[in-house]
């Protein structure tokens, strides 16, 4: 493709891909051709451009200009102690702890390896690839989607996690992701993450960026499988990553009976956050709750992409994005609800909300329903505004400062969504850090 | 009383009520576009140079444009090559009164209900009717004259006000906005021509009623409306159409453009043939709407309602310039059979305080499919604009679809927009309750449509509103969710 030229990045992709003509020994024949034909998509469509209507408002060529290596840097990151895993710890979180770096599970680091409940695996590791090729790659669109396509055909490792059939796991697993590399890096990590049966698990992701000076890219796709009844809460927190451009898509099939709840929250840090978070209903009876804050400041780029899809009846779908944006960000949310003839009774709902703090500051916001069934109750709602000056005022007349009490009415925006957060430590942590980042912009003015 | 099935299956699949062809002798173009095409089309009509240049500058960006695909829907195959693009009834000389005109365009019109003829017409409508691209009859124009107001067919003020018409037409919708309003730039038959000077507010509904008749004849109308400082207008554009089995293409521009403290009110009611109950023939309304407030404290506002065309794709869109100017949107979008209709508006904040409002009621049966698509911009300089949209859905029957497609775009940490959207079938319980005192099923249907469409049915003047009243019920009533 001629405008794919370019980008540097996608000649040296093509030619990881050539230098994997031979079948990796740990690689069987079905994997090693969904790869290829995964690379073709790639190859075909290159990167998403801003006249595919999905990339409409996130252009990716400014974000690809810099030279990026795409092998792994070659060693064994000694510089990790786990003190410096422990400064990620979340403050009271009773939580067994992965710690992955540059993608890669890193099991001296982590504290936790699985027990009689939870499974934890390398992909690569996986002994026996019959465990995860029902999931791989599922329900993921590759002609649609390139770069989960790209991430499919070039994924190193990452994590395949099981929640065993009826186990309820109490701790929350903490993956904590680290990210360092002497020299600019485009990295493609993919996770897996089956709840059997009636299990009950809470997931949370963190990451960092701790060697800031290399710039970090990540293409990842996780893909998450509620099996029936299966209930799983899954927490996202995207702060810390100085010079980091990330795309996630996050895949997940909910069967029947199942609950999965996702949290998303992204906060100043990241000079491109593109989250793709598709849920398929692929039974009937399931009940799925979006949530998501992100704080955008400088000249960041936030961009949440969620698609629910309805495809069987009597499912239950919630969504809520909340976004704060100061200096000069711009935030794009796209949020997609189809639902298909066969899903009557139906109940979808959408609501997506924005404060503008500055006059720089940019949002484009789509929310769009596609409904095929006449027996649903769906809505969705899309609002862009300012402070209400009114309820500046009185906290004014209160003898609140004008900084003070505009900090607290963002944290009171927030608030609709932070109060969701099931995990109390966790809750607390995004707090504090929302504030911290509020003592921020309201002392430099 | 029927079982609701029965009347579902009755509504959805009624045929057209004005399915019927008048024979009149037409002047038509052999079919085909080419640069010929244009010439013949510009020297029938007597134009001078500069509009055939720019009708030709059309053609050439006609050409350079691909048909585009993001709408939500199958596009059908157009063939250019096969429409004729002029025909005209062949009589051409001008009519003074009633009796010269052809007899049987008289019944056209009284079978369509349109009141030409003076005793019949409403009080205070003026009728520039269009028959099949070229104005045979105007009527009220000594008393519009009298006000200065020039309320013509784009054709004579192409003629008698050339000044006007070189200066605004093309200025809202360039000739190479998008492929159809470029093909219309290039091969436009004719059309209205509304423009009110300054200070005048038009004492009447002007209204003009399009008829597309001639098998395989593209309608290509142009209409622009000017309203100067401090002007008023409400416009009517109503239609109906004969049926026909050959998809027939209506690709219009409709220009509006209010200064200072102007307001331009536009209605439309729409009815064209929309195919059998298997989505054949139909008519594809793919139009081009777009006003302008050019001066402060302008307003613009349109208001639709869509029940016919097999296909339905426009957004009459306002620009909002000068400062404290206001946009309104107001539809209502039915589609039955194998109908489609995407549609909605944009609304693009450019000057401080300005304000919009959009309303949007889709009703979807049988198979319809109806799409709002909305886009709401606010620019770094519109300080406190303000957007408030609705759009609701009704879904009747399970093989049919609702969609939305709203796009917001805000530049402005002032600016405070809102979108709101629902879908939903009509409640069993309100039909319950309805039922319950003595109100039979289909009556309490249209009872729910009519009162779920009256935010957007109360924006039309008296007669048009009684018009899509009626158009409503006979479209829906008796559907049971």
């Amino acid at each position: 493709m001629a405008t794919q030229v370019a980008i540097p990045l996608y000649d040296q992709l093509s030619k990881d891909f050539q230098q994997r003509t031979v079948v990796p020994e740990n690689e069987d024949d079905t994997l090693y051709n969904w790869r290829r034909r995964a690379f073709d998509k790639f190859r075909q469509q290159g990167f998403p451009s801003i006249r595919q209507e999905d990339w409409k408002y996130t252009n990716l060529v400014p974000y690809l200009k810099e030279e990026l290596q795409t092998d792994l840097p070659s060693h064994d990151y000694n510089e990790i102690t786990p003190e410096t895993v422990q400064k990620f710890y979340i403050n009271k979180l009773e939580a067994n702890v992965l710690v992955l770096v540059n993608g890669e599970l890193n099991t001296s680091l982590s504290s936790f390896h699985g027990d009689g409940d939870v499974s934890i695996q390398s992909i690569n590791s996986a002994a026996d690839h019959e465990l995860y090729r029902p999931y791989m790659g599922k329900e993921i669109d590759l002609r649609h989607d390139t770069l989960a396509a790209l991430n499919s055909a070039l994924f190193n490792d990452g994590l395949f996690i099981e929640v065993r059939a009826n186990a309820v796991v109490e701790k929350p697993l903490h993956i904590i992701n680290l990210y360092t590399s002497p020299k600019n890096i485009f990295l493609q990590p993919r996770h897996l993450i089956v709840a059997h049966k009636s299990a009950a698990v809470s997931i949370i992701e963190t990451s960092a960026n701790i060697n800031n000076d290399a710039i970090v890219w990540i293409n990842s796709v996780t893909e998450v499988y509620a099996e029936q009844n299966a209930q799983v809460n899954h927490y996202v927190l995207q702060s810390g990553l100085v010079n980091t451009r990330e795309v996630n898509h996050t895949e997940v099939t909910q069967h029947t009976h199942s609950l999965y709840n996702n949290y998303t929250v992204t906060l100043p840090g990241a000079d491109l956050v593109r989250n793709n978070l598709n849920v398929n209903l692929v039974e009937s009876a399931t009940e799925t709750h979006l949530y998501g804050l992100y704080l955008g400041a400088d000249h960041q780029l936030i961009d949440n992409h969620t698609t629910v899809d309805h495809r069987k009846p009597n499912c239950f779908s919630n969504e809520l994005y909340k976004g704060v944006l100061a200096g000069n960000a711009k935030a794009v949310f796209n949020g997609k609800i189809f639902v298909h003839r066969e899903a009557q009774k139906t109940n979808a709902f959408q609501q997506n909300n924005n404060l503008l703090l500055s006059d720089k500051a940019v949002i484009d916001s789509k929310p769009q329903l596609e409904i095929f069934a006449d027996d649903v109750k769906c809505s969705h709602g899309s609002t862009a505004g300012q402070f209400n000056n009114e309820a500046l005022f009185y906290l004014r007349s209160r003898g609140i400062s004008e900084s003070s009490a505009r900090s607290l009415l963002v944290s009171a925006f927030a608030f609709d969504v932070i109060n969701k957060i099931k995990v109390g430590a966790l809750r607390s942590h995004i707090e504090k850090l929302i504030n911290q980042n509020l003592q921020k912009w309201y002392a430099s003015k | 009383m029927a079982s609701s099935t029965d009347i579902l299956t009755d509504i959805t699949e009624k045929d057209y009520e004005f399915g019927f062809v008048t024979d009149i002798e037409m002047d038509i173009a052999p079919a085909g576009l080419s640069e010929e095409t244009i010439h013949f089309i510009s020297a029938k009509k007597n134009e001078p140079e500069w509009l055939l240049d720019w009708r030709l500058k059309a053609y050439k960006a006609f050409q350079k444009q691909s048909m585009p695909h993001w709408q939500n829907f199958e596009m059908p195959d157009i063939d250019f090559q096969k429409i004729s693009y002029y025909a005209a009834p062949k009589q051409k000389k001008q009519y003074n009164s009633l009796d010269e005109v052809d007899p049987e365009l008289i019944a056209t019109f009284e079978k369509l209900g349109i009141p030409l003829s003076e005793q019949k017409t409403l009080a205070g409508v003026a009728v520039d009717a269009v028959f099949d691209s070229v104005s045979v009859a105007t009527t009220y124009k000594g008393k519009l004259k009298e006000l200065g107001i020039i309320f013509c067919s784009f054709s004579e003020a192409v003629q008698e006000h050339p000044e006007l018409v070189r200066k605004y037409a093309g200025s809202v919708v360039p000739h190479s906005d998008n492929i159809f309003a470029s093909l219309n730039a290039a091969v436009f038959s004719d059309g209205s021509f509304v423009y009110i000077p300054k200070g005048v507010r038009c004492p009447m509904e002007l209204s003009t009623y399009f008829r597309i008749n001639t098998e395989n004849t593209g309608q290509f109308e142009r209409t622009l409306i000017i309203a100067d400082e401090g002007a008023y207008v409400s416009y009517l554009e109503g239609c109906t159409a004969p049926r026909r089995d050959e998809n027939q293409l209506h690709a219009a521009v409709v220009e509006l453009i209010a200064m200072e403290n102007a307001e331009i009110k536009y209605s439309t009611v729409q009815n064209w043939y929309p195919g059998d109950k298997d989505g054949k023939g139909g008519i594809y309304n793919f139009v081009t709407k777009r006003g302008i407030c050019k001066g402060d404290n302008a307003k613009i506002s349109w208001t639709q309602v869509e029940t016919g065309s097999a296909i339905t794709w426009k957004y009459p869109s306002v620009i909002l310039q000068g400062d404290n100017s206001e946009g309104e949107f107001y539809s209502v979008a039915v589609t039955k059979n194998k109908q489609i209709a995407d549609t909605g508006t944009k609304m693009h904040h450019i000057g401080a305080n300005t304000r919009s409002r959009i309303i949007s009621k889709g009703i979807s049966a049988g198979h319809g499919q109806n799409s709002y698509r909305g886009l709401v911009q606010v620019g770094s300089n519109a300080k406190n604009a303000r957007n408030f949209t609705q759009c609701d859905s009704l879904l009747i029957g399970d093989q049919c679809g609702a969609h939305t497609f709203p796009y917001i775009e805000s530049k402005n940490s002032t600016a405070t927009i809102e979108h709101e959207a629902t879908t939903s079938k009509i409640g069993e319980d309100q039909i319950f309750y309805l039922n319950q005192r003595g109100i039979d099923t289909e009556k309490a249907v249209a009872l729910i449509v009519n009162g779920y469409a009256r935010e957007v049915l109360n924006q039309l003047p008296m007669e048009f509103a009684v018009e899509a009243q009626k158009l409503l019920s006979i479209t829906l009533e008796g559907s049971v969710g």
